[in-house]
């Protein structure tokens, strides 16, 4: 072609051959461990929370006064007046205050949607340095007043007399007075979260023994990453908690199925799901450091994964054609189908223990040959996830999952154990990253060791 | 210092008992006509062990003077943990001058080492530099914060204390001059902040730092003591200062303030505040100076400085 694009006026040489992207290096992560809601972190405020895991990410790399590329983070559960959260953390923080900051909000997917978009901006040259995260309270949750009070205070902030006043003061009724919490209810079908994932689990016939496997796995293997000392290097001790506060390293299968179901107690088939093999309420926060490889050798600080990836989906589980978090079944084959891969070329599998269902139900979609074949587009079933590679260190079963925070627990985790793998049969180690979300979302990322 | 050993006390004294005690003293003196009779500080320093935080209390100190919660106690929180025990010193029956009424001129604080909340503190704390001034008679009020388990000194603070009006026998009025500029000379710069302090302020620092002074309380309880209103805590304001320095300041550094003009409440507070970074770039100290507004009247000025 040699006529500039008339439609575009774009000098067609040019977008040709597009400029060659740079690599997004994971260095490393920090965050605070994770506590049941009401627990060490009850006082502490988002903000708090999110400062303490960057600062203790400053500390650990050198970043006094660095005035980083970007910093981006949010949280699920956030009140109005912190639409600056991310900013504010940073103001009060060791980072030069000179460093731009954005909030971002993607349910669940929040923490890996953050490390995807500064990554990205690395790879377009756009900053050479980023730092991901995310952070959520249940503890010190917003609590907003009832839509009927909100119109009222509105209404008496325009009024103009004093009468028109007393008569929209009049208009209060008791029930206007009852505070307005947040839930995980969703907004279209009513159905909490756990509601949504029991329809699911009842759907793939997952069983109660094999949630409370994968429950009991997470425990186990956390328990282990810590006696090993795995997470030396990934936390920053908080209000006096050094290890997750939900962590039950003594839990046992018989334990867990003596629990009493909590969730699909109405549906016609048997209830499996209960608090052991669902994640709790959980305030934590987690923060990830991203640089190009030239900003990482300049500040002599590791380069431990590379950010190859990332996809998200979504899918229509209000009119029940998709259970709510099986989003990520859809984003993975399509991710990996991107660059050439299938579940063999994948070392480690972290996919967000939601609930041990979600996890179920997303394995036995991706082994059942007439859901690829109808749903996914493939010849078959996308595979078999080889439950040896499956959340080794533990997932958010044992270790909580306070929301926003998810994200950045899994990405430093993975990019530590890549490193540590290094290569595989001659190629970097991979880890595929699967976080499911409210709103019948997904997001996954693959990751490469450096 | 050079006191003789320590009067340890079992705990820490409960600052609203000491203000009690110091009222009744007070009213005692007044019917007597009669104060201590003294007219030397006593040569003792109180001291309380073992005292930690609560993390509870902490965290709402934190959120209330603007600081993060993090796990490092806050410069003025320290201050705070201290001064029931330098209330108890001036409490003393052979303490001369009359505690309740002392208006608190100067603050400065060395911190030496952060200090994590779940440290066992040593403190303790006594009078010294018992001097004129032109209004009445002042003295210093040191306190040495030390770590239990290593006895490393981490925290010394001496707050200066005014008691107006109070002339004791054999020592000589101060000139005027004393510090910086004198409030005259001020001219309000554009200020960085403007904070707003509602009428509850010094009720909400009262129940972080345990110090219920009535003249802090409510419009009536400070009109009891002879004030026209309630005043905000010199304590409380510098510690928002500090608190908006912020992260920049160096792990040990110096802090200081000098109060002049109260700060009468509800109102509100300009604040400007400037770094002063040395050629490198580095941060070397923050300098703040208050004032009302409204009337130009400098409230406090203070800087936090590089401890090397």
């Amino acid at each position: 072609m040699a006529a500039a694009d008339v439609t575009t006026g774009e000098n067609p040489e040019r977008t040709a051959t597009p400029p060659a992207t740079r690599r997004a290096f994971i260095v490393g992560g920090n965050r605070i461990p994770f506590a049941r809601t009401g627990g060490a972190y009850v006082k502490s405020s988002n903000q708090d929370m999110l400062t303490a895991a960057l600062e203790g990410l400053i500390a650990r790399f050198g970043l006094q006064d660095e005035r980083i590329g970007e910093v981006a983070a949010g949280a699920v559960l956030k009140h109005s007046r912190d639409f600056n959260l991310t900013r504010e953390a940073v103001l009060g923080s060791a980072l030069s205050p000179e460093t731009p900051a954005y909030d971002l909000q993607q349910a669940c997917a929040t923490g890996l949607e953050t490390v995807l978009g500064l990554s990205n901006k690395i790879k377009l040259g756009q900053i050479e340095s980023g730092i991901a995260g995310g952070v959520d309270s249940a503890s010190d949750a917003p609590i907003a007043v009832s839509e009927g009070l909100r119109e009222i205070l509105l209404d008496l902030n325009r009024a103009k007399t004093p009468v028109q006043k007393l008569k929209i003061i009049g208009r209060i009724r008791p029930k206007d007075l009852a505070p307005d919490a947040p839930n995980t209810g969703e907004p279209r079908t009513g159905l909490s979260m756990g509601e949504h994932q029991a329809l699911t689990t009842a759907q793939w016939n997952i069983s109660r023994e094999a949630q409370d496997e994968l429950a009991f796995n997470s425990h186990r293997n956390l328990a282990a990453a810590y006696e090993r000392g795995f997470f030396d290097d990934l936390i920053t001790p908080y209000r006096g908690l050094s290890r997750d506060s939900n962590l039950r390293p003594d839990t046992t299968l018989e334990k867990l199925s003596t629990l009493k179901p909590v969730f699909g107690k109405t549906l016609g088939s048997e209830a499996t799901m209960t608090a052991g093999n669902s994640t709790p309420l959980t305030d934590g926060a987690s923060t990830v450091l991203l640089a190009t490889e030239e900003w990482a050798d300049q500040h002599k600080l590791p380069k431990l994964a590379t950010v190859l990836d990332g996809e998200a989906a979504a899918v229509d589980f209000v009119h029940g054609k998709d259970g709510l978090l099986m989003a990520p079944v859809f984003a993975v084959p399509r991710l990996l189908a991107r660059h050439g891969l299938t579940f063999e070329d994948i070392d480690f599998f972290e996919i967000h223990e939601a609930f041990a269902g979600t996890v179920l139900s997303t394995l036995a979609a991706w082994e059942d040959e007439e859901f690829g074949r109808t749903r996914l587009g493939l010849d078959g079933a996308l595979g078999k996830v080889d439950r040896a590679k499956l959340n080794v260190n533990g997932s958010s079963l044992a270790a909580g999952h306070p929301f926003a925070a998810t994200g950045g627990r899994i990405v430093a985790s993975l990019a530590k154990m890549l490193h540590g793998k290094g290569t595989v049969d001659g190629r970097p180690a991979r880890g595929l990253i699967s976080v499911c979300a409210a709103g019948g979302q997904g997001v996954v990322a693959i990751l490469e060791a450096a | 210092m050079n006191t003789p050993q320590p009067v340890v006390l079992e705990e820490l004294p409960s600052l609203s008992r000491l203000y009690v005690n110091a009222a009744t003293t007070a009213a005692r003196r007044r019917v007597l006509g009669a104060n201590s009779g003294g007219t030397r500080l006593p040569a003792v320093s109180h001291e309380v062990r073992n005292v930690r935080a609560d993390v509870e209390n902490l965290t709402a100190y934190q959120h209330l003077v603007g600081e993060t919660a993090s796990d490092t106690l806050p410069a003025g929180y320290v201050h705070a943990l201290a001064f029931p025990v330098s209330m108890s010193v001036m409490n003393r029956d052979d303490f001369p001058l009359p505690l309740l009424g002392m208006i608190h001129l100067r603050n400065q604080v060395e911190q030496y080492t952060p200090i994590h909340f779940t440290e066992a503190l040593d403190i303790r704390s006594w009078a010294e530099n018992m001097r004129g001034h032109r209004a009445g008679t002042q003295l210093d009020v040191a306190a040495e914060v030390r770590s239990g388990s290593t006895g490393a000194l981490l925290w010394r603070g001496v707050s200066t204390y005014l008691a107006k009006g109070v002339f004791l026998p054999g020592i000589d009025k101060a000139g005027t001059a004393h510090g910086s500029s004198t409030p005259a000379d001020f001219s309000p710069p554009d200020p960085t902040a403007l904070w707003q302090l509602g009428l509850d302020t010094g009720r909400s620092y009262a129940a972080v730092s345990g110090d219920f002074n009535p003249i802090h309380l409510s419009v009536l309880s400070a009109k009891a003591l002879g004030m026209r209103g309630s005043i905000a805590h010199g304590m409380y304001l510098a510690s928002r200062a500090l608190a908006d320095v912020g992260a920049a300041k160096s792990e040990a550094f110096i802090w200081e303030v000098t109060f002049e003009a109260p700060v009468f409440l509800p109102s509100r507070v300009a604040l400007d505040i400037a770094t002063i970074q040395s050629a490198s770039g580095a941060w070397e100290r923050s300098e703040y100076v208050a004032w009302n507004p409204r009337s130009g009247r400098r409230h406090f000025l203070g800087s936090v400085s590089a401890l090397s």
